[in-house]
């Protein structure tokens, strides 16, 4: 789902609070705006040249901007910034990052992620050289991360686009982010075209083939092909210098994986969580896309391989897995060879209604509950008796809740007129859900701001208590020091129980 | 058939004052009446006589008030009995029976002193007074169906039926829908029996409750017993107890749940800043 208004606000507030107000206002400019030139850049930030500059290449070397250009027949090429909004949210994951590294690494692979996570993008020999490293062991690490895919080449420092076709849209941006099939955005298609081949991304030449095969891809935006209003950016298009960071995307889809293990947890039980990991987890490397809706098809013999090479799952049998994999699989979910795949897309689905559903059950109550709930599996819409009457609520009762759900947009309602021997007019909801999924979304990003802005708040009311000496806070100080030590813990796990319903609503 | 006797003061014959049957025997009196133009309204003796005669006969039912209606107040009665177990609403009742207001009123009260009429309760529009012939049970349109008593959603009763099918439920682990209607016939805690559609009606609130899950059998495990493929419930929780609904990200903190969360802004007048939803979650 495309970021959305509070989206954009909340990306702004991130960049605010990791590089400061320079950079956030170029950022800003960008996420509202759409893809700007360097001198467009200068003209609505009001900064000077060089500020500009320098922001952009923070912003891109943290990987939240990408430069591109589109290949025009005639007139000089101009180079382009367009901000990658869901590489800044992912910098609020950070932690969960390194929680997915130290779950499959050793210790020193989370060095590297952290690395490279607090730089952006590194060349080997900077990881080699980092603080934490012994030379021999790091480059083997390393190894082992690239294979598994946790690090990546840095893609293109310039992509060129094809010409830009008339239907791709301009601008993104709340007003541009139609919903149900959204058309590829400007943002995607840079990011596809700056993207290293497919061989390229995960593969490791030594430094000297790396200049033979890593040429090509920089090349196109160095050599006398300089373009006037494009930024000095040498260090990053020095083909000399093959640069490494972390792949979000794999992270991203490892917490989508365990985002549907633990649903399946909860809706099934441990045995069927367990067979659904052991599938995704060896199946994990042959996934094309993040969003992937089935899961790659997989034998049952490599699953309960896999299964039974977890402690959880040594003591299951054949028929226990296959039992858990009927609970997991439609029929038509299984080949003929008897390759077993899941329907994600379905598990995580029901994770985004549970998310929904229990908003609308603490905002409007328990009867409000069951309407939605009936209303969203319902093919059409209801009129207003029969939702009374399927949901046992009160006749009188049901017209003012659904309005008040109508009104906070969780509804649609539509007015049908029926003319015959008597005029009647009959109000029929339903619930769409593209459209409530979106205002949820919204509503998420708004509350992880505010969530931010309040920790910021309260961090600053407790400033001089905590600059004081801790044998210093006794008293009524020693209270307002635990408080705030109470606070920073519930809302910090907060936020990451709200980060998880992002994720869940906007990358999986 | 109610007939009331009087002596005539012209020609001291016994004559019927008021009368009234079946329609069609009063109109044969009429017409066959010499003596109608002698005196309008009277009925001759031997009329009267068998008149007498045929009450008797009919003795159950002479006691009828419907008999000894007024014709303002048989218009009324007519108008609502057609409606019959669909009852009828006062106004449309004034509009279909055009009578002034002073007799319309008072021809709803005696037919309701009567008991020919009773007033209902319409759970569709509450506040509208709404009659009903009595000889006719209210519709389910009116009364709301098996789950309304007086007009009024009968929570209580509901509630304790839910809660029984949801025993039921847990106990069987994965039931169907006629295992359930089993289970409760056997119980003998119902004095009535479930209809179908009734029973349908319970499990369906406890799937929307979120108390128990719709899940289709595959014939294998627990549902080995069931046929592939039919539908079948299962409780959510231990017990099928209620209100266990998982909380959510947003559900749990202010902001998820606040009412004022589209006028609140970084800087304005509602702010995290000043919240109070806030400050008192964050009140420890
Ligand atoms: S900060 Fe307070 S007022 Fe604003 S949305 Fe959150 S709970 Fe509501």
């Amino acid at each position: 789902m495309p970021a959305t208004h509070f989206g954009v606000k909340y990306a702004v507030h991130i960049i605010t609070s990791h590089f400061g107000n320079l950079v956030a206002k170029v950022c800003e400019n960008l996420l509202k705006r759409g893809p700007l030139t360097l001198r467009l850049l200068i003209g609505f930030t009001e900064l000077t040249p060089q500020q500009v500059k320098n922001s952009l290449l923070i912003l891109i070397q943290h990987n939240c901007v990408q430069p591109f250009s589109v290949d025009q027949a005639e007139g000089p090429k101009v180079t382009q910034y367009v901000a990658l909004i869901d590489n800044i949210l992912h910098r609020w994951r950070f932690a969960k990052f390194m929680t997915v590294v130290s779950q499959e690494f050793d210790k020193e692979c989370e060095l590297i992620i952290k690395d490279l996570l607090e730089n952006g993008r590194l060349t080997l020999k900077q990881i080699t050289e980092g603080e934490y490293a012994v030379k021999d062991t790091v480059e083997k690490s390393f190894l082992k991360l690239v294979n598994a895919h946790f690090v990546e080449r840095c893609p293109a420092p310039e992509a060129v686009l094809e010409e830009a076709s008339k239907d791709a849209p301009k601008k993104r941006g709340p007003k541009s982010s139609k919903i149900v099939e959204v058309p590829e955005t400007i943002e995607q298609r840079v990011v596809a075209v700056a993207a290293p081949s497919a061989a390229m991304r995960f593969s490791i030449l030594t430094d000297s083939e790396t200049d033979a095969h890593g040429g090509s891809s920089s090349s196109m935006s160095t050599g006398d092909k300089r373009k006037h209003d494009a930024l000095e950016l040498d260090e990053f298009a020095n083909n000399e210098v093959v640069l490494w960071r972390a792949n979000f995307e794999e992270f991203i889809r490892c917490l989508r994986h365990k985002a549907c293990v633990e649903n399946v947890r909860a809706r099934l039980d441990d045995g069927a969580a367990l067979v659904l990991r052991a599938m995704l987890k060896s199946t994990r490397t042959a996934e094309k896309k993040v969003k992937t809706e089935n899961s790659v098809p997989v034998s049952f013999s490599t699953i309960y391989e896999e299964v039974i090479n977890s402690e959880a799952g040594r003591n299951l049998t054949c028929d226990r897995v296959k039992a858990s994999l009927s609970l997991l699989c439609d029929e038509r979910d299984v080949d003929e060879d008897e390759s077993y795949s899941v329907d994600l897309k379905k598990i995580l689905e029901l994770a985004q209604n549970d998310e929904v559903e229990s908003i609308v059950l603490k905002r409007y109550g328990r009867d409000a509950y069951k309407m939605f709930r009936l209303l969203s599996t319902s093919s059409r819409a209801l009129e207003t008796d029969k939702i009374s009457d399927m949901t046992l609520v009160e006749k009188k009762e049901t017209p003012t809740i659904l309005y008040k759900l109508w009104n906070d947009e969780y509804l649609l309602m539509e007015r049908l007129a029926v003319t015959g021997a008597r005029q009647a007019q009959f109000l029929v909801w339903k619930v769409d859900r593209p459209i409530v999924w979106k205002h949820v979304l919204d509503e998420m990003f708004h509350a992880a701001l505010n969530l931010s802005l309040r920790l910021a708040y309260e961090d600053e009311q407790i400033k001089e208590v905590q600059l004081l000496p801790a044998h210093k806070r006794t008293g009524p100080l020693g209270k307002q020091w635990q408080r705030f030590r109470n606070v920073v813990y519930v809302m910090h796990a907060s936020q990451l129980k709200i980060d998880d319903a992002i994720m869940l609503f906007h990358d999986f | 058939m109610f007939c009331r006797l009087k002596v005539c003061n012209f020609c001291n014959s016994l004559r019927a004052s008021s009368f009234s049957s079946a329609e069609q025997s009063f109109t044969v009196v009429l017409g066959e009446t010499k003596n109608e133009r002698e005196a309008p309204g009277a009925i001759p003796v031997y009329l009267v006589h068998w008149i007498i005669a045929m009450s008797k006969r009919k003795q159950p039912d002479s006691s009828s008030p419907a008999d000894s209606l007024s014709q303002n107040e048989r218009i009324l009665y007519n108008v609502i009995h057609g409606k019959q177990d669909m009852g009828i609403w006062t106004r449309d009742m004034k509009k279909e029976t055009n009578l002034p207001d002073k007799v319309f009123n008072a021809a709803l009260k005696t037919l309701q002193a009567k008991k020919l009429i009773q007033e209902v309760v319409n759970v569709q529009s509450k506040g509208r007074k709404h009659y009903i012939a009595t000889e006719f049970e209210p519709s389910k349109e009116l009364t709301g169906g098996a789950w309304y008593s007086e007009g009024k959603l009968d929570k209580d009763y509901i509630n304790l039926v839910k809660d029984q099918f949801a025993k039921m439920i847990y106990q069987q682990k994965v039931a169907t829908l006629e295992g359930i209607a089993d289970a409760i016939r056997k119980t003998k805690i119902f004095k009535t029996e479930f209809t179908k559609q009734q029973t349908e009606e319970i499990v369906r609130d406890l799937v929307l409750d979120n108390r128990v899950m719709e899940v289709k059998s595959t014939g294998m495990g627990e549902f080995a017993s069931i046929q592939i493929g039919k539908v079948c419930y299962k409780c959510k929780s231990k017990g099928g107890t209620r209100g266990e609904t998982k909380v959510g990200a947003m559900a749990s903190i202010p902001c998820g749940v606040c009412p004022r969360i589209s006028q609140c802004t970084p800087d304005g007048i509602i702010s995290p800043s000043t919240c109070v939803y806030f400050a008192k979650w964050l009140d420890f």
